[in-house]
C-alpha cells in the first residue's frame, strides 16, 4: 500500500520559511565572492547584481522583503503555507506541464521529514527531461499563438527547437538573438518558423510580436496612430519595422529522381537594402523612418549590415534593462499566475508594475547570472510568493496584485491532455495506444480548450464544448473504463492483493492520488466508502468516482 | 446544482423524455418549441433579433454569382443572369430558387474589404478588424450572443452563437461563453451530448450527483471565483444536455418534402437547422459551404456542385423564413472573405478579389429588392459608392438592434467599439 501523510497545517507551520534560506556563511560566500556587492534594499536606478548564475535563495532575502513590505504597506497578511501536495501539484504543472503521477506523489509526500525536500523537488524537476519539452510548449504558444498557422509554418520544428535549447540550458539573449535573426530552411533550423509565422503585411506582426515578446512592450497599436497615453509614437513602430525590410522568404524546391519538383520547406534569408520604413499618419501624411531602435540609435542604413543582427543586438545587449525585465516579469507571470506588470507583456507608463523595485533587482541579477533560465526559475519558486496558500484570509481575499494568495490557474489545453494522461493511463488501453489516436485526442483538446486570451488569466473560461469533452468524451470513456492496460485496470489489480487494508480504501486513496495529487480526507473516505455500501456494483462505482475526480474544478485547477 | 436531471416526484429523465414524446405526437415538435421558445422570452415571440450568417468558405465569386457582366467579353464568364422578383436586380441563372426571394434581399455589389488571403479575409469579414498578434477581436457572432443572447432569458439553455459546417471565429477577449458552439454536420448528433458507452441516465445522474458534493467541497474552501465559474459550466452544460430545446438540433422531426427543398447536403440541411434553431431562440447561427476557392475550372464546379447547392439552401431559407412571419426578426446574411477576380485565369478560374466585390443581406426589417453600389463594364472599378468592411457591419448591427456606439474595454485595458467606423448604408435602413 501507498505510505502516504498529509503534510499537515503544523508540519508547515513548523518548518516555515527558515528551511528555504540556506546558511547565512554560504550565502555570505556568494556574496563575497561572485557578486562582490550586498543586497542593497534600496532602490537605484540601476541596482547591482546580488548574486550570479545558478545559485539559490539567498535571493529569497530581498524576494521576500519586497513582498513582504508590500504586503504590510498594504495591510494584508499573506496566506500561510501551502501544502506539500499543493506545491508538488504546482510545480509539475508550472515546470513539467502536467500533474505528478501516484509514484511521483508519494514518494514526495512520504519524505515530509527532510526540510529542503521542496527545493529538491524543483532541482529534481529541472533535470527532468519533460521540462525542456514542457518549455518548448510555453514558449512555442507565446511565439505563435496556438491558431492554426499558415501551411508555410512549421510550429512542430520551433517547439523541437525550443526543447533542444532549453534542454541545453541555452542562456535566454541566445534564445532570442536566434529567433530575431534565424536563417535557412524551416525545417532544418526550427527558429526560423518564428518570424515566418508573422511575415504577413510588411512584417507589420513580426514588429509587434518581437517588441512584445522579447521587451514586454505592446507597440502594436502605434502601427496606426502615437499612443494614447504614453509616449511611444507611430515613428517609434516603424523604426522597428524597418529593421525587418530586407527579410525574405521563399519556397525550397527539390528535384526527386522521377524529376518531379517537390516543395519541401521555406528557407528566410536576408537580401541588403537601403529602404527605409514608410507610414501613413492619421494626417494622410506618409512618413518614412530608417531603421530607428526605441531609444532613438539608428543603424546606418547601408547595404553591408544584416539590420535582424543589428535589431538583435540592441534588444539583447546587457545594457537594455527591459530586455532582462521582460522575461523576469513572464516567467514571475508563468510560476506565480500574474506578473508584476499585469498583463505580463504591456509594459509602459500607462501601467506601472506591483513591485517596481523587486522587477527590477530580479532583472539586474538575471543578467548577471547570464541570462540563466533555470536560475530565475529557481529563484522565484524559492520565494513566499510560489508556497502561499491558494486558499484567501480575511485579510487578503480583496488583493488581486500582491502575492498574497496563489491563484487559480485554470490548466492549458497541452497540460490538461498530458495530465489526464498521467492519471488515467487510457493511452495505453486497447485501441487507445496508437499514437495517431493519441495526436487525434490531443488536436480535439487544444482545439475545444483553446482561448488564445487565456493567457496567464486566472478566469475559469470554460465553454459547453469542453465540458461535454470532460464529461462524455473518448478520452474521458477509456479513461474509466477500467480496461487492461489502464491505471483504474492497475488499481483493482493491487486493491486486491492488499493485506491489511480493504480494497475500497485502498482504491479510492489511490484515485484520489491519481486525479489530485493528495489522498482523501478523513471525511472524504467517509463519503467515498458509503458510496460503496449502497452499491454492490464496486467497478461501476469506482468508475463514477474516478469520473468525478476528473470533472472536478479541483482537478482542473492549479491550485 | 444538478437538480434539473431529477424531474419532480422522482421522475426519471429517461420517464420524462417519455411523457416529452407522447406530448410531441400531438404537437408538431417545431411548434412545441416555438411554444417553449415563447414562454421563455416574451408572450409576443423573440424578444430579441437573430442573425443567420450563410458563409462561402474560399471566397466566392461574386461576378458568378450577384453581379453578372454579360456585356464584358474578356470578364462575363459563361452563366447568363435572370430577373428576380426584385424589379431590375438581375443575378445567376443558377439561383432560380433565390430569384424569387430577391425581393427580400440586398445586394452590396462595391465592398473593398482589402485583404486577399485566406485567413486574414476570414478575420476581418468575420470580426470588421485587421488581425493584430496582441489582441483577438471578437467576431460579429459572439458581439450578437453577448449584447442580445440575455434577452432570451438567463435559463435559456442553448449557446447563443452557433457555428454548421465550420468552427467559426471566436470569441476573442469577449470570453468562451460567447464563443461558437461547433456542430460539425447537421445530420450527425453533435459530439458528446450523450455520454459513450451505454452510459445510463440514471447513472449520468449518480455520477453528476457526485460531482456536485466534490466540486461543493472546493468552491467552498475560498480559493476564488474559478472554482464557482467551473461549476456554472457545467450547469449550463448539463442544463443544455437535459434540454428538450436540443430537438433544434435533430431535423428528423421535419417533414420530408421541406428537407429535401433545402437540399439534402450539409448546406442545406444547415440552413435548415439554422431556422430551428432561431425559431428555439438561439441568436446567431452560422452555416458554412466552403469549395468556393474556385482557381481552377470555375464555372464546371459552380454548375455542379457550389450553386445548386447554395440556391436550394438559401432560396429555401429565405422562403421558409418569411411564411413563418420569422424574416422580420431574423436577419440573413451572404458572404465569404472576398470576392473573385473579374479575370479568368489560364486555368478557368478566378482568383482572390477584394477590391470590389458582393455580398447580401436581408430580413431583420431591412428594406429589401436593392442593389447598393456597382463597379464597372469589366467588373474591375468600382464606379459607384465604395463600401468598407465597417460599413457592412455597421448596417448588420443596425438591423439587429444593437447600439453602433458600443464600446467595450479590452483586457489590456484598450478601448473597442464594435464597429470601427463604418456606417449603416442608409437606403438598407
Amino acid at each position: 500500500m501507498p505510505r502516504v501523510r498529509r503534510a499537515g497545517w503544523l508540519a508547515a507551520a513548523v518548518c516555515g520559511w527558515a528551511v528555504w534560506l540556506i546558511p547565512a556563511s554560504i550565502a555570505r560566500a556568494y556574496q563575497e565572492t561572485e557578486a562582490g556587492a550586498p543586497v542593497s534594499s534600496e532602490r537605484t536606478a540601476s541596482p547591482a547584481p546580488t548574486v550570479s548564475a545558478g545559485s539559490v535563495p539567498q535571493h529569497l532575502d530581498y524576494i521576500n522583503e519586497k513582498l513582504d513590505a508590500a504586503w504590510n504597506e498594504a495591510g494584508v497578511k499573506p496566506s500561510p503555507d501551502c501544502t506539500d501536495a499543493e506545491f508538488l501539484r504546482r510545480a509539475y504543472l508550472d515546470l513539467l506541464g502536467r500533474i505528478p503521477n501516484v509514484k511521483e506523489t508519494n514518494g514526495f509526500l512520504s519524505n515530509s521529514k527532510d526540510p529542503g525536500r521542496r527545493q529538491k523537488l524543483i532541482e529534481n524537476l529541472l533535470a527532468h527531461p519533460d521540462y525542456a519539452k514542457n518549455m518548448g510548449t510555453v514558449f512555442t504558444n507565446v511565439l505563435v499563438g496556438r491558431r492554426p498557422q499558415a501551411q508555410n509554418v512549421d510550429r512542430e520544428a520551433l517547439a523541437t527547437w525550443l526543447r533542444t535549447q532549453f534542454a541545453s540550458e541555452r542562456p535566454w539573449n541566445e534564445i532570442s538573438r536566434e529567433l530575431l535573426t534565424a536563417t535557412g530552411s524551416n525545417k532544418q533550423n526550427g527558429a526560423v518558423n518564428y518570424a515566418l509565422a508573422h511575415f504577413a503585411d510588411e512584417k507589420v506582426n513580426l514588429t509587434a510580436s518581437s517588441t512584445r515578446v522579447f521587451m514586454g512592450q505592446q507597440l502594436q497599436c502605434t502601427q496606426c496612430h502615437d499612443h494614447p497615453s504614453n509616449d511611444w509614437k507611430q515613428q517609434d513602430f516603424w523604426g522597428i519595422n524597418a529593421f525587418f525590410r530586407g527579410t525574405r522568404s521563399r519556397p525550397i524546391e527539390t528535384i526527386e529522381a522521377s524529376g518531379a519538383v517537390v516543395r519541401d520547406g521555406m528557407e528566410v534569408y536576408d537580401e541588403p537594402t537601403d529602404d527605409w520604413a514608410r507610414f501613413e499618419k492619421r494626417n494622410a501624411v506618409v512618413g518614412v523612418v530608417p531603421p530607428t531602435y526605441l531609444d532613438g540609435r539608428r543603424i546606418d542604413a547601408g547595404m553591408d549590415v544584416v539590420r535582424r543582427v543589428e535589431l538583435a543586438r540592441f534588444m539583447t545587449e546587457p545594457e537594455n534593462d527591459q530586455f532582462a525585465r521582460a522575461f523576469v516579469n513572464r516567467m514571475w507571470g508563468h510560476l506565480v499566475g500574474r506578473g508584476m506588470v499585469h498583463p505580463v507583456d504591456d509594459f509602459g507608463d500607462h501601467n506601472p508594475p506591483s513591485h517596481p523595485e523587486l522587477l527590477d533587482q530580479l532583472a539586474v541579477d538575471f543578467r548577471a547570472s547570464n541570462y540563466n533560465v533555470k536560475a530565475l526559475i529557481r529563484w522565484i519558486t524559492a520565494s513566499k510568493a510560489y508556497h502561499v496558500s491558494s486558499r484567501m484570509t480575511k485579510s487578503n481575499d480583496q488583493d488581486e496584485a500582491l502575492f498574497s494568495h496563489y491563484p487559480l490557474k485554470p490548466m492549458t489545453p497541452e497540460q490538461l491532455f498530458d495530465s489526464l494522461i498521467t492519471a488515467t493511463a487510457a493511452h495505453r488501453t486497447e485501441g487507445g495506444g496508437s499514437e495517431k489516436l493519441r495526436e487525434q485526442w490531443l488536436r480535439q483538446f487544444v482545439v475545444a480548450f483553446n482561448n488564445d486570451e487565456a493567457g496567464e488569466s486566472s478566469n475559469f473560461q470554460g465553454t459547453i464544448p469542453q465540458a461535454l469533452m470532460m464529461m462524455n468524451g473518448e478520452l474521458m470513456s477509456k479513461a474509466v473504463s477500467g480496461e487492461p492496460g489502464s491505471f483504474l485496470a492497475y488499481v483493482l489489480d493491487q486493491a486486491r492483493l492488499q493485506r491489511g487494508m480493504p480494497p475500497v480504501r485502498y482504491a479510492v486513496e489511490n484515485l484520489y492520488l491519481a486525479s489530485l495529487s493528495r489522498p482523501p480526507t478523513a471525511a472524504e473516505l467517509r463519503w467515498a466508502s458509503g458510496l460503496f455500501d449502497s452499491n454492490p456494483d464496486t467497478l461501476g462505482v469506482l468508475q463514477d468516482l474516478f469520473w468525478t475526480l476528473l470533472n472536478s474544478n479541483e482537478f482542473i485547477l492549479n491550485k | 446544482m444538478f437538480e434539473r436531471l431529477h424531474t419532480p416526484a422522482g421522475m426519471t429523465r429517461r420517464h420524462f423524455m417519455g411523457h416529452l414524446a407522447a406530448t410531441s405526437l400531438a404537437v408538431p415538435a417545431s411548434q412545441l418549441i416555438y411554444a417553449l421558445q415563447a414562454r421563455a422570452a416574451s408572450p409576443l415571440g423573440r424578444s430579441h433579433k437573430a442573425c443567420i450568417l450563410l458563409w462561402m468558405g474560399g471566397g466566392p465569386s461574386h461576378m458568378d454569382t450577384w453581379d453578372l457582366k454579360p456585356e464584358s467579353e474578356k470578364n462575363g464568364g459563361e452563366f447568363r443572369p435572370i430577373a428576380t422578383s426584385a424589379p431590375g436586380i438581375e443575378i445567376c441563372e443558377h439561383l432560380p430558387t433565390v430569384a424569387k426571394q430577391m425581393k427580400h434581399l440586398n445586394v452590396l455589389r462595391s465592398l473593398n474589404s482589402r485583404e486577399g488571403n485566406h485567413d486574414r479575409g476570414t478575420y476581418v469579414m468575420h470580426t470588421g478588424y485587421t488581425p493584430t498578434p496582441t489582441i483577438v477581436h471578437p467576431s460579429f457572432g459572439s458581439v450578437c450572443s453577448y449584447e442580445l443572447g440575455h434577452k432570451a432569458g438567463e435559463d435559456f439553455p442553448l449557446p447563443h452563437f452557433i457555428s454548421i459546417n465550420g468552427p467559426g471565429e471566436g470569441a476573442g477577449f469577449l470570453g468562451m461563453s460567447h464563443a461558437p458552439f461547433y456542430v460539425q454536420s447537421p445530420t450527425s448528433p453533435i459530439s458528446n451530448l450523450r455520454p459513450q458507452g451505454g452510459i445510463a441516465e440514471l447513472r449520468l445522474g449518480r455520477r453528476l450527483a457526485m460531482l456536485g458534493a466534490v466540486e461543493d467541497n472546493f468552491r467552498t474552501q475560498n480559493r476564488g471565483q474559478a472554482a464557482a465559474d467551473h461549476k456554472a459550466v457545467y450547469q449550463k452544460t448539463v442544463k443544455m444536455m437535459n434540454s428538450q430545446y436540443t430537438r433544434a438540433f435533430m431535423l428528423d422531426d421535419e417533414a420530408k418534402e421541406l428537407r429535401d427543398a433545402y437540399g439534402r447536403n450539409s448546406f442545406g440541411q444547415g440552413c435548415l437547422m439554422a431556422r430551428r434553431l432561431v425559431e428555439a431562440g438561439v441568436t446567431f447561427v452560422e452555416v458554412q459551404l466552403g469549395g468556393w476557392d474556385n482557381h481552377n475550372d470555375i464555372f464546371e464546379t459552380l454548375r455542379n456542385g457550389n450553386l445548386p447547392q447554395l440556391d436550394q439552401g438559401m432560396g429555401t431559407l429565405v422562403e421558409d423564413l418569411s411564411r413563418r412571419g420569422m424574416l422580420d426578426n431574423t436577419l440573413v446574411v451572404w458572404m465569404g472573405e472576398f470576392g473573385r477576380t473579374p479575370r479568368i485565369n489560364q486555368n478557368g478560374g478566378r482568383d482572390h478579389w477584394p477590391n470590389g466585390w458582393s455580398v447580401v443581406m436581408g430580413g431583420a426589417g431591412l428594406k429589401g429588392g436593392q442593389a447598393i453600389g456597382s463597379t464597372d463594364k469589366d467588373g474591375v472599378e468600382i464606379v459607384d459608392r465604395e463600401l468598407s468592411v465597417q460599413d457592412v457591419i455597421a448596417t448588420m448591427a443596425k438591423a439587429m438592434e444593437i447600439d453602433l456606439a458600443t464600446q467595450y474595454t479590452t483586457p489590456n485595458g484598450r478601448p473597442f467599439k464594435i464597429v470601427d467606423g463604418g456606417k449603416p448604408v442608409p437606403e438598407l435602413i
